[in-house]
């Protein structure tokens, strides 16, 4: 089954958005922070989507990506960035780094729910 | 013809003309090389040969002349084989001559000279006889006689053919300088034909070919400067060059009808966004706002400055959105607008629906905002769409209708309130919320204090909701309901402000039925209540029944039955003028216990009334409605059971409840009593010593337990229902009773004496003057 890897330092969001996600029927797995992600990407090679929040301590989400693509070389990952606001620089890393999409917090469950199982699979 | 087979048709003719002028130019150089050669190699030579012949001749004569001349013998014989020789050589030029001799004339000559040469080599043979024969002289002789008058006949013929000759080598040299020039002009005037026919060739190509299609470049040319797709080639054949002007003619048809369309559309939009009213705009990647815009935007934000225009700040503009809400919204713009079309999906939710916002000279609006996006042919957002409609003025009428809905459902349930009554419950109402604000403002919240508040609010209650002004018992309710809390729980501490702003509230909704009653009924007034002793409380509509009733009175000297019949009537109507039936009175009570029943869980009511032909006076009317409102309510709430309970013990599961009227030692009694369970004496005696009211050392007797019900503060119900069971509905009912000079009580109907449960009966008391028999 595919899964999907939540990360975001922030506990309240993490759980919001896994929760949500896993009551919906999709495998979720979280990380903390960047560095985190990168491990649980590499840990788990079923996971088809990655959500990213983009401040966060260690490594933030932007970097992450870059370094999904290249250090890690995998380039099939969708990925989808959470945000409170954006700017032309983040969007412009954005898209190098072949995001696919921005979230602006608050995160609101049944708009993304579709999109989401259509990206994981 | 096709101008490929044009092209090649003037190919071919090239070359055909090429072949022909080289053909005829080979042929022609052919013809006269071979006449040049009959003249170098025949007529010259042969004219030539002819002056050679008169040398040989000349030799033949010479050698001849030696002969003569020899000196001896031998020398003779050696000439004489050379003059064979030499005539030998003469004979076979002669013979040459004779071959080659091209015209009469000399073919004579040269049969003349043939025969001359005979006879003068026969003169000659003889002489060189004679001469080898040693006859000198007659050698001499024969040769002067014979031989040389042949020689001057031969010389002169072959002068004569010599001449010819030269005259036919002239001729034929004459003939060759003809023929070459003729040969010149020939190659001269087929090059030119050729030329000729190359050059109208061309010419009919090019006027075919280039003209038109510099026609077709400049037309081209001229529909692409002025995009006038309505014109058209001229087709003049169905070559190529006619075929692509169809093609073309085609193409301008389809851009031309595609054009128009487009226009159509164009205009269609234009209109649209001319006419629509609704503010329409686009938010391209920039954030800015798309020069295309509808023209309504321009009277909804009462600018013309739209186009270019930051999208955010230009419809927030004045916006009650705070600065958070905008940067959600910018970052949402961000997020969506050139990225993929599902983004809009994950943030449309933070775009608000709806605002508020300052107009210029300071009125509110309005705005329902409605987002789309629009997205290119794969899907990414290019733009996002907003329409605006200003719902200010639906707003406006919302309130209005609004407005106007709640005047008219007060006023509904004012007209349902006589005047009288309506005017008593407003100014009794007034009076308790004073009260309460003085208590309040006091700031003193004992058990006394909240006591008197919650019977006063519960007063309120219980009168707003007998007439049904509901508007009113929802806040009654809910200060009553903090008043209560209060009660219970003494640790709570009042919030003075809450309870003040609750009085003011409840003040204020007071005071806007009563502008209704008053301004919008003009019911201003108490109305017809009064003192019983002194006032009568008449409808209009029974003095008409009266005055209706004399009029029809017969002359005193007919019929005097009927005129007594008729006075016995007029002074029985007279006696009622202003009663009413306890019907009349309990009616409306009656009317609502089937929906107070069924909100128990009970089933309705049977309810029967005995008034032994009495009837009230109408000033007492209100009383009794408040006092049996609480007492019929309560017997369904206390007294009859749920059906089931009533079942098990064998009763009909509707319970009955039974009203007498009855005058008893001067005063009216009207006693009220149910089929219920009885008084809870058990629980009254244990609620009584919970809240203090009795003391645990006394010994009460049931009447005294029963007296607790007008206790303020009691209650039994398990459960607090909203139609009974605050303790205070009693002691309302009495104070209300007492203040007319009446008095209720509960009285025991069975001997079981200090039982749980004791049937008993409400005996309501009052003078006499509220009665009319």
């Amino acid at each position: 089954m595919a899964k999907i890897l939540v990360v975001d330092d922030s506990s309240t969001v993490r759980d919001e958005v896994s929760g949500f996600l896993s009551k919906n029927g999709l495998d979720v797995v979280t990380a903390v922070d960047g560095k985190d992600g990168l491990t649980k990407l590499q840990a788990n090679p079923g996971i088809k989507l990655v959500v990213s929040d983009v401040n966060m301590p260690n490594m933030d989400g932007l970097t992450m990506v870059e370094k999904i693509r290249s250090e890690l070389g995998n380039s099939s990952v969708n990925v989808i960035m959470l945000t409170t606001e954006s700017s032309p620089n983040m969007k412009e890393r954005g898209k190098a780094a072949g995001i696919k999409g921005w979230i602006v917090k608050p995160f609101k469950g049944e708009a993304v729910l579709e999109t989401f199982k259509k990206l994981a699979s | 013809m096709s101008i490929r087979q044009r092209i090649f048709l003037l190919v071919m003719l090239t070359l055909l003309g090429l072949g022909l002028v080289g053909g005829y130019s080979i042929w022609q150089s052919q013809k006269n090389s071979s006449e040049v050669r009959s003249v170098t190699e025949g007529v010259v030579p042969s004219a030539l040969a002819s002056s050679d012949m008169l040398s040989k001749l000349k030799d033949v004569l010479l050698t001849t002349r030696a002969i003569l001349a020899a000196p001896d013998l031998d020398a003779a014989q050696k000439l004489a084989n050379r003059l064979a020789e030499q005539k030998n050589t003469l004979q076979q030029s002669l013979a040459a001559q004779s071959k080659e001799a091209d015209s009469e004339a000399q073919k004579g000559l040269v049969t003349q000279l043939n025969e001359t040469l005979a006879d003068y080599y026969a003169a000659v043979d003889s002489t060189v006889q004679f001469k080898l024969q040693g006859k000198d002289q007659l050698a001499e002789a024969n040769y002067a006689a014979n031989a040389a008058e042949y020689q001057s006949n031969i010389e002169q013929i072959i002068e004569t053919l010599r001449i010819q000759k030269n005259r036919s080598k002239d001729e034929a040299i004459a003939q060759l300088n003809a023929n070459l020039k003729q040969t010149v002009s020939a190659i001269s005037i087929v090059s030119l034909i050729s030329l000729i026919v190359l050059g109208v060739m061309g010419v009919l190509l090019y006027r075919q070919v280039i003209r038109p299609m510099s026609r077709m470049q400049q037309m081209m040319t001229e529909v692409a400067s002025t995009q006038d797709f309505s014109r058209r080639l001229p087709v003049t054949s169905e070559d190529e060059l006619g075929r692509s002007m169809r093609a073309f003619n085609l193409m301008i048809e389809k851009i031309q009808d595609g054009s128009e369309r487009l226009k159509e559309k164009t205009a269609d939009i234009n209109s649209m966004l001319q006419n629509l009213p609704e503010g329409v705009l686009t938010i391209q990647q920039d954030g800015t706002i798309h020069p295309e815009y509808s023209a309504y935007l321009e009277t909804i934000y009462e600018t013309p400055q739209i186009a270019g225009a930051n999208a955010l700040d230009f419809i927030f503009s004045g916006s009650t959105e705070g600065a958070d809400a905008l940067a959600q919204i910018a970052a949402v713009f961000d997020s969506s607008i050139g990225e993929e079309r599902m983004n809009f999906d994950f943030n449309a939710h933070l775009l608000p629906q709806e605002i508020e916002r300052k107009r210029a000279e300071g009125a509110h609006q309005y705005l329902a905002l409605h987002w789309s996006p629009i997205c290119d042919e794969n899907e990414n957002i290019e733009k996002i769409m907003l329409s605006i409609r200003d719902i200010t003025h639906l707003r406006e009428i919302e309130a209005e209708a609004a407005h106007q809905k709640r005047e008219l459902e007060m006023i509904r349930q004012i007209i349902a309130v006589s005047q009288e009554k309506f005017h008593a419950f407003v100014e009794g109402s007034r009076t308790f919320l004073q009260e309460n604000r003085y208590l309040v403002e006091s700031n003193v919240f004992d058990a006394d204090v909240l006591t008197v508040l919650f019977r006063n609010m519960h007063t309120i209650k219980g009168n707003a909701r007998t007439y049904g002004l509901q508007l009113l018992t929802h806040s009654v309710h809910e200060a009553e309901q903090t008043y209560d809390n209060l009660r219970k729980d003494p640790s709570a501490v009042a919030d003075r402000e809450l309870l003040l702003t609750q009085l003011t509230e409840i003040g204020t909704l007071l005071d806007e039925y009563e502008d209704v009653n008053d301004n919008k009924l003009g019911r201003k007034g108490p109305g017809r209540r009064g003192n019983a002793e002194k006032y009568l409380m008449v409808e209009r509509t029974f003095i008409k029944e009266l005055c209706d009733n004399l009029a029809d009175m017969p002359p005193v000297e007919e019929r005097q039955d009927i005129l007594l019949d008729k006075l016995r009537s007029v002074r029985e109507q007279l006696g009622r003028l202003g009663t009413s039936s306890i019907h009349d009175v309990l009616d409306p009570i009656i009317q609502s216990l089937p929906s107070v029943a069924r909100e128990l869980g009970k089933d309705e009511p049977v309810t029967s009334i005995s008034d032994n032909g009495i009837r009230l006076r109408n000033q007492v009317s209100d009383i009794l409605r408040n006092a049996f409102m609480h007492l019929y309510r309560n017997a369904i709430d206390h007294g009859i059971e749920q059906p089931d309970e009533r079942a098990q013990k064998g009763k009909p599961t509707a319970g009955h409840i039974r009203l007498d009227m009855f005058r008893d030692e001067g005063k009216l009694v009207i006693q009220l009593k149910d089929d219920g369970k009885g008084l809870a004496l058990e629980r009254i005696r244990a609620k009584a010593l919970q809240t203090g009211l009795f003391t645990g050392e006394s010994d009460h007797t049931d009447e005294d337990i029963a007296e607790q019900v007008f206790a303020s503060g009691l209650s039994t119900a398990e459960q607090v229902s909203d139609i009974s069971g605050r303790g205070v509905g009693m002691d309302a009912v009495r104070a209300f009773i007492r203040r007319e000079g009446g008095d209720i009580k509960l009285k025991f109907e069975d001997d079981n004496v200090g039982h749980a449960f004791r049937s008993f009966s409400t005996i309501i008391t009052l003078p006499e003057s509220y009665m009319v028999i």
